[in-house]
C-alpha cells in the first residue's frame, strides 16, 4: 500500500540518489585546514583531574614527635605548572620508590582549597609502626625531593544537596586533617556549612593543629572544637572518650556526623551514634569501614600473570596481597587503598582470599575479580594484573 | 606477549568490545587497548556506599524475547553472553509532564494500545498514527536491507518493496508527521522521544527517530538485571578466554605507518604494537586531528571531520535514596519531565544553562533487586545543547555549578511529579561534560557523537561508508560512526566494523596471493 503523503514532493528514488552526492558536496565545501583539538570540557577536565601532578617538597613542617606536615608545589621543571582544586576531603595518591620498589599511598590534603590558587597542598604523615612509606617520608624526605601524585580523589565530602547543615566531625587522632581542610574552607567562605569537631586524643600532645583549629574556631563562627583527651587529665579539656553529652550539646534535629580516625574508633563511635537510630546518610566516613579479622599466621605462593610476564612471589596471611606486591616490585596501580577506588581491580585465577564484603561491583564479584588492597590471602594465590 | 596482532582494537566502550570479540571468534588475534581502568566505556558502573549505579544505559532497545528475539539478542546470543546475563522487560513507555501548560501524559506499550490512548488524549490521531507506525516499518525494512546491499543496491527492489520509505528518507520528522496530517499535539507528545537524539523535530531525520519509536513500542525495552557494566565485563571475559589480549590504562598516543600503510600502535607510555589493522571506538576527531601523524591524513577525512557538528551533552544526577520507590510513590520508570513539548522550543531551553528540563529513571521499578530493600536508586539525566555547560564552568565554581544545576533538575521533578525526594538523598554523584570529558576523551564529553541531522545522518552516512574509509585497514566503530550512538547502536556498531575489517582482511589475502 503506498500511502498519500502530502507536501513531501515527487522525489523518492531520484532523492534518493542524490544522498551521497550532497554529503560529498557538503564535505568538499568545507574547510581542510587543521582539525579543530581543544575543547573546554576536556581542557577543564585535564585541569580538574590530571593524570599525574608533579611536585615538590618546598617545605616540612613538625607537627609532633611523630607526625609532620608536608608542603607541597608544582614541580615546573617536570611541566607541572599548577596544582588541581579540590574538594575539602579528598586525598591524593602519592607515588615513591623505596630500595627500588614502587609504593602508592593516599594522604588527605589537610590545607583549603584556596591555596590551590597560592599553588600549594599540603599533606600530614603519622608515623606508622612498621610503615615503609610513613617511616620514609618522617625520616628521609627533605625540602626539595621530588615526587609525582594523582590528582584529588575520594568521595568523603561536604555535599549540600546530601548532608545537613549542621555537621558533627568525630574526630581521632590523625584523622583530623580532612576535617582541617574542611574547617580551613568554612573559615574562606568556600564551603558553608556549622561545623563542630569532637577531637579525641590520647594526650594533649597527640592533639595536631591544636594552634589552627583554635584560631579557626575564634574566627569564624560556624566553627566549634573541643577536645577530649583519654589518658591526661588536663583543664580546658574534656577527657575519656566521646560521649553522648558532648554530641547533644552540638546535636540538632538535622545533623550529619562525619566520622575520622582509626578502625576501632569508627566501631566505638557507631555503636554510640546506634542510640539516635540515624538513618544511614547521616553518619559518613572517611574511608570504606571495614574489618578483616585474620587468625592464620602463614606463607603461600603468589603467583602474578602480567601481559609479559609471569612472577612467583611468597605472600603471607596477615599481609594484602597488594603490599606484597609493592615490596617485591610487582608494578600494580592503586590509589585509595581501602578497597574503594578500583584502581588495583585484579582477576584472581585460583586460590582463596578474605577480604571486606561490599567493596566489588556486583559484575566483578561474578567473574572473580578482587581487590588486591583489601585481600589476604588464605591459600597459594594466581592473579592476573589487567595490564 | 607476542607484540603483532592482527587486529588493534582502540577503545574497550560496547562497540570496541563488541569488534573485538567478534574478530578473537573468527580467530584473529587481537589486542584490545583500553585507557580507562575497567571495559564498557560509559557502560560501566560505579559505587557510593551501599549503592552501585550504572554509568549510562536506561533503555535497551532491539533485545526482543526469546520467542521473538531482536537484533541485539541475536548479536548477543552468537557472541555467547546471552545466557549468563539474565534481562528484564520496562513496563511503561512514556510518562511525560508539560511544565508550561501543567499536562501530563501517559501512555503504553504495544502499537494498538498506544494509538489508543493517544486518540484519548488527542482526538483524531489515531489514522495518523497508523500512517505513522507504517512508515517507520517499513523504513526499518528497508534499512535493513540497504545496510546489507550497501554495496549494490537494487534499485527496482528498492522502489518496488519500499516506496513510502523513499519518499520520506530524506525529510525531518516534523515535515512528515504534517504529511500525515497528525494533530500538532500528538505530534508533540509522540516526539518527546526526542531527548534521546539530542535534535528537535524540525532538524532530526524522519527514518532514524520512526525506526527508534516503532522498535521501542512495538517491541518494548530491556535492562540487564545487574546493570550495563555486566555486559561489559562478561565480553571482555568473553574475548579473554578466546585468547585475545586487553590492556587497561593504555592510551593509544599514535598510529604508526610504514610504507604509507597502517602499522601498529604507540602508546603514551611509548609501547609499540604491531598491527595492519586498527578499529578506533574513538571520534574521528580525535583520530585524524591527534592519532594520526598529520601528514598521513587524506584532505577529505580533514574536510569531512571538520565539516561535523558536535551531538548534545549529557548531565547526569545519581540517587541513592534510603526510602523504597513505593514509600516515596513513585511507580513508574521513567518520568519526563519537559518544559513544553514542542521540540524546537525545548531545544532553546537547552542552550541555557538554568535548563532543568529532564528524564528521571527509577531503577527499582524495573529491577525491584537493584538496591537493598527499602532503598530507590533515582537517575535524572539531562543534555545541554553545544557547550553552554563548559562555558560557564570554570575550576573554580565546577563543583557548585554541578551541584545547582541538580538542585535545579531536583526541585523540577519535586514540583511536576509532587514527590518530594530531597530529604531522602543518602548517595549523590553528578556527571557533567567534564566528567565524560574525563572518562571517555570524547571531544568536549559529547556522548551522541556527531549531529545526526541533515546529510550527516544514518541514511548518509550508510550510503557513504564505503567511500569514506579514507584510510585503508582504519576503521572507526561507536558513537560517532554510521550507526550513531545509544547501547544498542553501538553494540551492533562493533559487529558490522569487524565484518568490515574482516573483508579487509581478505582483500588483502587475496593481494598477497595474486
Ligand atoms: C548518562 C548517559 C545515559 C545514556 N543512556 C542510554 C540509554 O538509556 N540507552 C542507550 O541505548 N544509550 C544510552 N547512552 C549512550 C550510549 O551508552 C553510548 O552512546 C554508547 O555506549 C557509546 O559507546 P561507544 O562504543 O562509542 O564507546 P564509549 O563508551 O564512548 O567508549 C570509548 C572508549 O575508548 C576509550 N579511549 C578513548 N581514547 C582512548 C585512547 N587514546 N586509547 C585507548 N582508549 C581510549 C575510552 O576510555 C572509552 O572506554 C547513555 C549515555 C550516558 C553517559
Ligand atoms: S587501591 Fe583503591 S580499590 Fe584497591
Amino acid at each position: 500500500m503506498e500511502l498519500n503523503l502530502k507536501g513531501l514532493g515527487k522525489k523518492d528514488m531520484e532523492f534518493f540518489e542524490e544522498i551521497p552526492k550532497e554529503r560529498k558536496k557538503i564535505i568538499h565545501s568545507s574547510s581542510s585546514s587543521a582539525i579543530l583539538t581543544k575543547f573546554n570540557s576536556n581542557e577543564l577536565a585535564s585541569i580538574l583531574h590530571p593524570k599525574v601532578q608533579h611536585v615538590s617538597v618546598i617545605d616540612i613542617i613538625e607537627e609532633n614527635d611523630s607526625t609532620k606536615t608536608f608542603v607541597l608545589a608544582p614541580n615546573a621543571e617536570k611541566n607541572t605548572k599548577k596544582l588541581a582544586y579540590f574538594r575539602p576531603g579528598q586525598y591524593i595518591s602519592v607515588e615513591v620508590e623505596i630500595d627500588g620498589c614502587i609504593y602508592h599511598r593516599p594522604y588527605t590534603i589537610s590545607c583549603s582549597p584556596k591555596n590551590v590558587f597560592d599553588n600549594l597542598y599540603t599533606i600530614t604523615i603519622k608515623r606508622k609502626r612498621n610503615g615503609i612509606v610513613s617511616n620514609f617520608f618522617l625520616d628521609e624526605v627533605k625540602v626539595g625531593d621530588h615526587f609525582s601524585i594523582s590528582a584529588p580523589m575520594g568521595n568523603f565530602y561536604y555535599e549540600p544537596l546530601r548532608d545537613a547543615n549542621n555537621v558533627i566531625a568525630l574526630v581521632g587522632g590523625s584523622g583530623i586533617t580532612p576535617i582541617l581542610s574542611m574547617a580551613e574552607a568554612i573559615k574562606d567562605g568556600i564551603l558553608d556549612f556549622k561545623l563542630t569537631i569532637l577531637y579525641g586524643a590520647r594526650t594533649k600532645k597527640d592533639l595536631l593543629f591544636h594552634k589552627e583549629l583554635d584560631e579557626l574556631a575564634k574566627k569564624s563562627n560556624l566553627i566549634n572544637v573541643e577536645y577530649i583527651l583519654s589518658e591526661e587529665q588536663k583543664e580546658g579539656y574534656l577527657s575519656g572518650f566521646i560521649t553522648k553529652e558532648m554530641i547533644d550539646k552540638y546535636r540538632e534535629n538535622e545533623t550529619s556526623f562525619f566520622v575520622c580516625g582509626p578502625i576501632n574508633m569508627y566501631e566505638y563511635v557507631n555503636d554510640l551514634l546506634k542510640d539516635y537510630q540515624l538513618p544511614n546518610k547521616y553518619i559518613r566516613h572517611d574511608a570504606f569501614f571495614g574489618r578483616v579479622d585474620i587468625s592464620k599466621n602463614e606463607d603461600y605462593e603468589l603467583t602474578i600473570l602480567t601481559a609479559e610476564k609471569k612472577v612467583t612471589i611468597v605472600c603471607h596471611s596477615k599481609e594484602t596481597l597488594l603490599n606484597t606486591m609493592e615490596k617485591n616490585s610487582v608494578l600494580i596501580q592503586s590509589r585509595c587503598q581501602v578497597g574503594n577506588c578500583g584502581f588495583c581491580r585484579s582477576k584472581l585465577k585460583s586460590g582463596m582470599i578474605r577480604t571486606i564484603d561490599g567493596c566489588l561491583r556486583k559484575a566483578d564479584e561474578k567473574n572473580k575479580y578482587i581487590h588486591p588492597c583489601i585481600s589476604f590471602p588464605e591459600s597459594d594465590i594466581v592473579i592476573e594484573l589487567p595490564y | 606477549m607476542e607484540n603483532k596482532f592482527d587486529c588493534i582494537i582502540i577503545g574497550a566502550g560496547n562497540a570496541g568490545l563488541v569488534a573485538a570479540l567478534e574478530l578473537a571468534k573468527n580467530n584473529k588475534s587481537v589486542l584490545l587497548l583500553e585507557k580507562g581502568k575497567t571495559p564498557g566505556g560509559v557502560s560501566s558502573s560505579f559505587k557510593r556506599g551501599r549503592f552501585e549505579f550504572d554509568t549510562s544505559l536506561h533503555l535497551l532497545e532491539l533485545m526482543g524475547t526469546k520467542q521473538q528475539p531482536g537484533e541485539l539478542y541475536h548479536l548477543f546470543q552468537k557472541l555467547g553472553i546471552m545466557d549468563t546475563i539474565e534481562f528484564s522487560t520496562l513496563s511503561d513507555s512514556l510518562h511525560v509532564y508539560e511544565i508550561e501548560e501543567d499536562k501530563e501524559y501517559k501512555l503504553p506499550f504495544g502499537i494498538i494500545e498506544f494509538m489508543d490512548k493517544m486518540e484519548e488524549y488527542v482526538p483524531g490521531s489515531y489514522d495518523a498514527l497508523k500512517k505513522f507506525f507504517v512508515l517507520a516499518e517499513e523504513s526499518k525494512e528497508a534499512l535493513i536491507y540497504i545496510e546489507k546491499n550497501r554495496e549494490n543496491i537494487d534499485k527496482e527492489y528498492l522502489q518496488k518493496n519500499f516506496p513510502d520509505f523513499l519518499k520520506v528518507s530524506t525529510h525531518s520528522l516534523d515535515k512528515v508527521l504534517d504529511s500525515i496530517n497528525l494533530p500538532k499535539k500528538a505530534q508533540e507528545i509522540l516526539s518527546t522521544y526526542w531527548v534521546y537524539f539530542g535534535s528537535p523535530a524540525g532538524k532530526l531525520s524522519f527514518v532514524h527517530f520512526a525506526i527508534f519509536v516503532f522498535n521501542f513500542i512495538a517491541h518494548g525495552s530491556e535492562l540487564p538485571v545487574i546493570n550495563s557494566y555486566e555486559i561489559s565485563t562478561n565480553l571482555a571475559e568473553e574475548i579473554l578466554n578466546l585468547g585475545g589480549k586487553i590492556k587497561y590504562l593504555s592510551t593509544a598516543k599514535e598510529i604508526l605507518f610504514k610504507d604509507r600503510k597502517i602499522a601498529g600502535v604507540m602508546l603514551e607510555n611509548g609501547e609499540i604494537y604491531e598491527s595492519k589493522h586498527i578499529i578506533a571506538n574513538l571520534s574521528p576527531t580525535n583520530v585524524y586531528g591527534s592519532l594520526v601523524p598529520i601528514q598521513m591524513v587524506p584532505k577529505e577525512a580533514l574536510k569531512l571531520t571538520n565539516s561535523r557538528v558536535l551531538g548534545a551533552r549529557g548531565f547526569s544526577i545519581f540517587l541513592g535514596l534510603n526510602q523504597s520507590a513505593k514509600d516515596l510513590g513513585l511507580t513508574d520508570y521513567s518520568y519526563y519531565i519537559l518544559r513544553n513539548l514542542d521540540s524546537n522550543k525545548e531545544y532553546q531551553y537547552r542552550q541555557s544553562i538554568k535548563n532543568d528540563s529532564c528524564v528521571a529513571y527509577v531503577l527499582n521499578n524495573v529491577n525491584p533487586n537493584c538496591s537493598e530493600k527499602g532503598t530507590t536508586i533515582l537517575e535524572i539525566s539531562s543534555f545541554f545543547t553545544d557547550d553552554v555547560f563548559s562555558k560557564n564552568a570554570t575550576e573554580k565554581n565546577y563543583f557548585d555549578l554541578k551541584s545547582i544545576i541538580a538542585a535545579n533538575m531536583i526541585d523540577a521533578f519535586e514540583r511536576a511529579t509532587k514527590i518530594s525526594i530531597k530529604p531522602y538523598i543518602e548517595e549523590i554523584e553528578i556527571a557533567s561534560p567534564v566528567t565524560y570529558a574525563r572518562y571517555t576523551g570524547h571531544p568536549d564529553g559529547v556522548l551522541y557523537g556527531y549531529k545526526a541531522t541533515g546529510m550527516d545522518n544514518l541514511l548518509p552516512r550508510l550510503l557513504s561508508l564505503k567511500e569514506e574509509n579514507f584510510i585503508k585497514n582504519l576503521r572507526f566503530c561507536g558513537s560517532f560512526d554510521v550507526k550513531l550512538s545509544g547501547s544498542s547502536a553501538t553494540y551492533l556498531s562493533g559487529d558490522l566494523t569487524a565484518k568490515l575489517t574482516l573483508e579487509d582482511m581478505m582483500e588483502e589475502g587475496n593481494e598477497e596471493w595474486n
